[in-house]
């Protein structure tokens, strides 16, 4: 089989959430000698960002999604072994979590999936954080980005007060800060003063992406 | 600021409208959580296993506001914590999920675990007999004048507080069999409360927010949340009570469905079209609904209230089966007062909704 033949099929078994046709066609990448960095890029995540786009447009929903990404990391599982050291270098380092007073993480969960398929290094902090620990957190990680998500709107304050403790403690540069769920709107992220805003998984890593290469705003996506 | 006064009670009310006559005033239900603590001054905490307190702000609450039924509710989770779930409670706030019973492993290789699960005893596990006692003291007080209604989450939802939110999610299309079991070990959990709820002399009233379109597509709705709902539903009805179903989120594409499982009044969620609904069910259900809880009730002025409730009055006014003006899902606990108090005076300024002409005439 031809290799762009071969990582259209697994970007659509990872589209199908057909777990073991995706370990199958991993194993026989690596045999055919395709690199194992390509593979992931163009085949996995290309599949999975479609799984994306699919979920944006009402085709799938949580339950889809999710079985998708399992399917991708049934072939991570599979290459990963194989990968050449300097393709491990990732993108940034993202810390991400939902602000203290909410549990709905569902969300954030597919937008860690995301940006863990879209090769960032991700902490997930979890749920109901406090401002101080997103801070405290990113710190300690050496995070280039710090992702807060909130679905309801009394919790809101609480990003602004991560973007207010890191300019208080005067490193609010080190950090790009990025905000989504239902209620979160582009010019919410601008008040707040955040540097970006998504509204699905698909975008947070596009709008991660350019941030980090260092476009100014990302609030527009 | 005028005192508007009631010329009926919500029941005679309710009656009336049911009837067709009539009535003073179309009913209206903002739905008041945790927001009855704020009424009698004490913590959303202090409700934990206290019964009487959790009856006594919500007869303040009704007393305070005089909408149109009283929900006996403090989180979702009162049924999962019976059957085993930790349950978080900040000194303040509605409480969480901590641990669900059931801690499966990333591989679901321990789905044996569900077979371990049993039904809640309402009258002894976890904060039931609580919530039981509470609703108890709510009818002797109030329920010759007003509805009382007994929250209960739904099968689907309550099995996500038995396993995690997402292990339920997923396992809807990895092990289908797994979901049964939990929605069905639900329904029993769903099923003896209700009976309790009904022998305590209130109506359940069905809150699903896990079955939302938001979340899982309407054709694993139909698949895993609807069969239990119906069975649920219609154990109900035998009983001789209606029943409310609120699902949160987007619901357009679940309607017919929600029809189907037998409720007699949809609760609408501002994130759905309300006018859309009257057109497609409204000929078959009452509905409910849908002014914005944090948008409006709780963030916006006395002035957005107002409109809102206008807005939502012209749009379903004139429903067949009826309409009850309410928020899209519970208050936040710290929604002002006089909003609420806003909500009830526009639909008393409003009147009888019969002697509507059409819905352009409609001010407040
Ligand atoms: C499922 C659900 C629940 C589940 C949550 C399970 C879980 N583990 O998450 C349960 C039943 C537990 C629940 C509980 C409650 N809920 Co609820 N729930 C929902 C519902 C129906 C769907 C939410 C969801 O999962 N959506 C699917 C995901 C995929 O979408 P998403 O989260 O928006 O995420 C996408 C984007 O926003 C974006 N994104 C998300 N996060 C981030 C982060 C970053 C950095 C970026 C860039 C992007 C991004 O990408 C995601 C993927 O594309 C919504 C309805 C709605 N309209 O959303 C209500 C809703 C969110 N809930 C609400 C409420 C009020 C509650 C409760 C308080 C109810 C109660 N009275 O007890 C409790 C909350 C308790 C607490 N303190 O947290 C309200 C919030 C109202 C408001 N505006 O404040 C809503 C809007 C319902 C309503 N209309 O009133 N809920």
């Amino acid at each position: 089989m031809e290799k762009e033949e071969l990582l259209r099929q697994i970007a659509d078994a990872v589209v199908e959430m057909e777990e073991d046709t995706v370990e199958e066609l991993a194993q026989q990448s690596l045999t055919a000698g395709i690199d194992a960095y390509e593979t992931i890029d163009l085949g996995l995540a290309k599949g999975m960002e479609r799984a994306g786009q699919l979920f944006d447009e009402e085709e799938y929903f949580v339950p889809e999604l999710l079985m998708c990404s399992d399917a991708m990391n049934v072939g991570i599982d599979v290459l990963k072994p194989h990968l050449k050291s300097e393709n491990v270098s990732k993108k940034g380092k993202v810390v991400i979590g939902v602000v203290e007073g909410d549990t709905h993480d569902i969300g954030k969960n597919l937008v860690r999936l995301m940006m863990e398929t879209g090769g960032f290094e991700v902490l997930d902090l979890g749920r109901d954080i406090p401002p101080a620990e997103f801070v405290s957190k990113a710190e300690e990680y050496g995070a280039d980005i710090i992702g807060i998500a909130t679905l309801m709107t009394t919790t809101m304050p609480g990003m602004k007060e991560v973007v207010d403790i890191l300019a208080n403690k005067g490193i609010r540069d080190k950090y790009k800060v990025i905000v989504g769920g239902g209620p979160i709107s582009p010019a919410f992220a601008k008040k707040i003063g955040a540097d970006g805003y998504a509204r699905n998984a698909a975008d947070a890593v596009k709008v991660a992406e350019k941030l980090l290469g260092n476009t100014d705003l990302a609030l527009g996506a | 600021m005028t005192e508007w006064k009631d010329e009926m009670t919500a029941i005679e009310r309710m009656t009336a409208y049911a009837k067709g006559e009539d009535i003073d005033r179309l009913p209206c239900v903002p739905i008041v959580g945790n927001t009855a603590a704020r009424v009698i001054g004490v913590k959303v905490s202090d409700f934990r296993g206290n019964g009487e307190l959790i009856a006594k702000a919500h007869i303040a609450a009704y007393k305070l506001f005089h909408y149109d039924n009283i929900r006996v509710f403090t989180d979702l989770y009162t049924q999962a914590e019976a059957m085993g779930s930790e349950v978080i409670y900040p000194e303040d706030e509605t409480a969480y999920l901590g641990q669900p019973v059931i801690k499966l492993d990333p591989r679901l290789s321990n789905l044996d675990e569900i077979d371990k699960l049993r039904p809640a005893d309402p009258y002894k596990d976890g904060n039931l007999p609580e919530h039981l006692k509470a609703m108890r003291i709510v009818v002797d007080a109030v329920g010759e004048e007003v509805p009382v209604g007994g929250a209960v989450t739904g099968p689907f939802t309550n099995s996500s507080f038995l396993v995690g939110a997402e292990n339920l999610v997923r396992l809807t299309l990895k092990n289908p069999e797994a979901v049964h079991k939990l929605c069905q070990v639900s329904l029993e959990s769903n099923l003896r409360y209700v009976d309790a709820v009904i022998d305590a002399g209130v109506t359940p009233s069905l809150t699903d927010a896990m079955s939302s379109s938001t979340v899982i597509s309407p054709r694993l709705f139909r698949k895993f949340s609807l069969p239990y709902l119906k069975k649920l539903i219609d154990h109900i009805h035998d009983k001789g009570k209606k029943v409310t179903l609120h699902i949160c989120g987007k619901t357009d594409g679940i309607w017919e469905d929600m029809v189907k499982a037998g409720a007699d009044c949809l609760s609408i969620d501002n994130d759905a079209d309300i006018l859309k609904a009257k057109e497609l069910v409204g000929d078959r259900v009452m509905l409910m609904g849908n002014v914005r809880p944090s948008e409006t009730m709780l963030e916006g002025t006395v002035e957005d209230v107002r409109k809102a409730t206008v807005e939502v009055v012209r749009k379903v006014y004139d429903s067949p089966k009826g309409f009850i003006v309410a928020s899209g899902c519970s208050l936040p606990t710290e929604t002002p007062f006089e909003n609420i108090h806003e909500m009830l005076n526009t639909v008393r300024r409003i009147g009888n909704p019969f002697a509507i002409k059409d819905a352009t005439s409609i001010v407040a």
